[in-house]
C-alpha cells in the first residue's frame, strides 16, 4: 500500500505493517480444508447477531408487562421486524451450530495441542461466554418456555454451598423470576457479546502468534504456507455463501422449526408446560444435568461436562501429531463422542417420565464422561502400537527430531544450572 | 465397540417405547388471500363471541381484500385500529367457565403439531357413552362444540363442518404469522442470489488458487 495519505498514517499508525503481518502476509497452511472455515463463521454470525440484535432492542420493551406484546409488535408492525427477529432467533442456532462444528474440528485434528493449549482454552473460554448469553437471550421473548427455562436453570445455583438461596435472588433479582431477572437479563444480553469481542481479539491474537494447525499435523515448510490474502480470505467468502444459503433456508422457510411451540404462549407463573426443554444447543448437557440423581451432582456434572474439553491438553499424551488423522482408535473414540452426543440430545429432549430414556441417559452420561478420562492411557497404548506397527516416514521423524529438541533443552536447561552453581 | 451398539439398542428400545401420542389429523392449510379471507368470515362467525385475537385488527382485515362494509358491519362503533375483541364480557366468561377462553392470536402456532393440532382438536369432539360431549385431543377442554360436528347427523354434514374447520385453522394461520406470504416470496430472491453468489465466489475462489503451483 502507498499513497500520500496512507504514508501520513503509516507515520502514525502501523496500518500497512498490519495489514502486511496479519493478512497480505500471514501465513496459513495451504493444506487446511473446508473444515477450516468454521472459525471465520462464527466471527460473521457474531455480527450478524450483534447487527440485528442492535436493531431489535430499538423496539423491544424489557418489561415483565410489555416484552411479549412488543416481540409481536417487532413481528408484525415494525418493518422487517420479523426478518430481524428470525434472524436473530436462527443466528442463535447457527452460532452454536457453527462452534460445534468448529470444536469438533479442533478435536478431530488434535489442533489443541501444544503450542495451542492458549488458544483452545481462550474458546473454552468463548463457549462459556456465548452459552451465558443464548440463556439470558432466551428470556427475553417472555413466553412460557423462557419463563420456566430460567426459573429452572436458576434454580440450579441453590446448590451453591452455604450461600445457594441467596445466591438465585441475587441472579434474579427476586424470589421468583420475574420483572427484575427480565431487565438484568436484557442489560446482560445487551453488554456480554461486546465481552465476546473482546475475547475473540484475545483468540485471535493467540491464534496469529501460534499460526493455524492444518490437517496434517505437522508444521509445515515455509513452501507450504501461502499468504493469508487472497487465498484463504477467497475460500472463506466462498464458505459463507454456502452458509449463508442455509442459514437463509432456516429464516425464510422454516424459522418457527426452532421455537418451542410453548414459547408462542405468554409466561404465566402459575403454570407449569407440560414439559420444560431447553434449545437444542444445551440439550446434552441438560441431559447429563438430569441423569444424576442428586442436584449438586447434577449439577456438578454439567457444569465439568462442558469444562472437560478444556483437559483435552493435558489428557491427549500421544506424541503423533494430526490428531485423529494417523490414530485409528483416536478417530474411533471420537466418533463414538459425536454419537454420545447426540443420543445425550435426544435423551434431553424427551421427558424423563419414561424409565427407559432415564437409564439411557445415565448409559450416555457415563459414556460422556469416560470417553474423556479414558483418553490418556488408550493415546499412549495406540502410540505405542502405531509406533510398533510402523508410521509413515515424515511423522516419525517428526516425532524423532521433537525428542531431541526436548532432550537438547533439557541438557541445555540443566547446563545452564551448573553453570549458575 | 460394545458400548456403541449398547447405545444403539437402548435407543431403539426407548423410541419404540414413545410412539403412542394422539394422533393428529394432517392438513394442507391454503396461503392464497381468498381461503384466507373466507377464514376470517368462518372465525368471526363462529369464535369471536369467547375468543379475542388482540394482535389482529379490522385493518388488517381489508389487507385480506374482505371487503370494507362487511368489516364496518363487525366492527360497529368500534375504530378499524381495534383488535378483534370477544363480544363475551370477561366477567361472564369466568361466571361459564371459570377461566378466561384463550387469545387466538398466536394459537396456530402454541401447540406442537401447530395447524394440525388446532385442526383436529376442532373436529376431534365425540359423544360419549354417558350423552356428554368430549374431546380426543384436549379431553380437560371447557370449550363446548363450537361447531357442533359431535352432532353431526350424517357423512355430508360432517364433511361440511371439517371444511369450516380448515377454513378457521386457515385464518389463525395466517393470524399466527401475517407476513408468512411476503417471507416465502422473499426468500426464494434471496437463496437465488445467494446461489448465483456463491457461484461466483468458487469461480473467483479456483481463478485464485490456479495461481499456485
Amino acid at each position: 500500500m502507498s499513497g500520500p495519505i496512507i504514508n501520513w498514517i503509516d507515520k502514525r499508525f502501523p496500518l500497512t505493517s498490519f495489514v502486511k503481518h496479519e493478512l497480505t502476509d500471514y501465513p496459513t497452511p495451504r493444506n487446511l480444508s473446508y473444515w477450516w472455515n468454521f472459525g471465520f463463521l462464527a466471527g460473521i454470525v457474531l455480527v450478524l447477531q450483534v447487527a440485528t440484535g442492535i436493531f431489535l432492542a430499538m423496539h423491544y420493551k424489557a418489561d415483565a408487562t410489555l416484552a411479549f406484546d412488543s416481540i409481536q409488535h417487532i413481528m408484525r408492525e415494525v418493518n422487517y421486524g420479523w426478518l430481524l427477529r428470525y434472524m436473530h432467533a436462527v443466528g442463535a442456532s447457527a452460532f452454536f451450530f457453527v462452534i460445534f462444528v468448529h470444536m469438533a474440528r479442533t478435536l478431530y485434528y488434535g489442533s489443541f495441542r501444544a503450542p495451542r493449549e492458549l488458544l483452545w482454552w481462550t474458546g473454552q473460554g468463548l463457549l462459556l461466554m456465548l452459552m451465558a448469553t443464548a440463556f439470558m437471550g432466551y428470556l427475553l421473548p417472555w413466553g412460557q418456555m423462557s419463563f420456566w427455562g430460567a426459573t429452572v436453570i436458576t434454580n440450579l445455583f441453590k446448590v451453591t454451598p452455604f450461600i445457594g438461596e441467596q445466591v438465585v435472588i441475587w441472579l434474579r433479582g427476586d424470589y421468583s423470576v420475574g420483572d427484575d431477572t427480565l431487565t438484568r437479563f436484557f442489560s446482560l444480553h445487551y453488554l456480554f457479546p461486546f465481552l465476546i469481542i473482546g475475547a475473540v481479539i484475545v483468540h485471535l491474537v493467540a491464534l496469529h502468534t501460534v499460526k493455524s494447525s492444518n490437517p496434517s499435523g505437522i508444521d509445515l515448510k515455509d513452501k507450504d504456507n501461502i499468504p493469508f490474502h487472497p487465498y484463504f480470505t477467497a475460500k472463506d467468502l466462498y464458505g459463507l455463501g454456502i452458509f449463508l444459503i442455509v442459514y437463509s433456508v432456516f429464516v425464510f422457510f422454516m424459522p418457527n422449526s426452532l421455537i418451542e411451540p410453548a414459547n408462542n404462549v405468554p409466561a404465566n407463573p402459575m403454570m407449569t408446560p407440560n414439559h420444560i426443554v431447553p434449545e437444542w444447543y444445551f440439550l446434552p448437557f441438560y441431559a447429563i444435568l438430569r441423569s444424576v440423581p442428586n442436584m449438586f451432582g447434577g449439577v456438578v456434572a454439567m457444569a465439568l461436562s462442558v469444562m472437560m474439553f478444556a483437559f483435552m491438553p493435558f489428557l491427549d499424551r500421544s506424541r503423533i501429531p494430526g490428531g485423529a488423522r494417523y490414530r485409528p482408535i483416536y478417530r474411533l473414540q471420537f466418533y463414538l463422542f459425536l454419537i454420545d452426543m447426540l443420543v445425550l440430545g435426544y435423551v434431553g429432549y424427551k421427558p424423563p417420565t419414561n424409565p427407559s430414556i432415564v437409564v439411557v441417559g445415565q448409559v450416555a452420561t457415563f459414556c460422556y464422561f469416560a470417553s474423556f478420562f479414558v483418553v490418556p492411557f488408550v493415546s499412549k497404548m495406540e502410540e505405542n502400537w502405531l509406533i510398533k506397527r510402523g508410521l509413515p516416514a515424515g511423522i516419525m521423524e517428526l516425532m524423532e527430531r521433537e525428542k531431541r529438541d526436548l532432550e537438547a533443552r533439557k541438557e541445555e536447561h540443566r547446563r545452564r544450572k551448573g553453570d549458575r552453581i | 465397540m460394545s458400548k456403541l451398539l449398547k447405545i444403539m439398542l437402548l435407543g431403539c428400545l426407548s423410541m419404540s417405547a414413545f410412539a403412542e401420542e394422539a394422533k393428529l389429523e394432517k392438513i394442507q392449510v391454503p396461503t392464497d388471500k381468498p381461503s384466507i379471507a373466507k377464514g376470517a368470515e368462518d372465525w368471526i362467525n363462529n369464535c369471536l363471541t369467547c375468543h379475542t385475537m388482540k394482535y389482529v385488527k379490522y385493518r388488517d382485515l381489508l389487507s385480506l381484500g374482505i371487503d370494507k362494509a362487511k368489516v364496518d358491519g363487525w366492527r360497529g362503533e368500534a375504530s378499524l385500529d381495534t383488535p378483534l375483541t370477544a363480544q363475551m364480557p370477561e366477567a361472564v366468561a369466568m361466571a361459564t367457565f371459570a377461566k378466561l377462553p384463550p387469545d387466538l392470536s398466536l394459537m396456530a402456532q402454541a401447540r406442537d403439531g401447530g395447524p394440525n393440532y388446532v385442526y383436529s382438536y376442532l373436529i376431534g369432539y365425540y359423544v360419549k357413552p354417558d350423552g356428554s360431549v368430549g374431546n380426543h385431543i384436549f379431553p380437560e377442554t371447557k370449550m363446548p362444540d363450537p361447531l357442533g360436528i359431535s352432532s353431526a347427523a350424517n357423512a355430508a354434514e360432517r364433511a361440511e363442518k371439517q371444511k369450516t374447520a380448515k377454513s378457521i385453522v386457515t385464518f389463525l394461520t395466517w393470524a399466527a404469522d401475517p407476513h408468512a406470504g411476503e417471507r416465502d416470496t422473499l426468500g426464494k430472491y434471496v437463496i437465488a442470489y445467494l446461489v448465483v453468489l456463491s457461484a461466483l465466489l468458487y469461480v473467483v475462489k479456483k481463478q485464485i488458487w490456479s495461481r499456485l503451483k
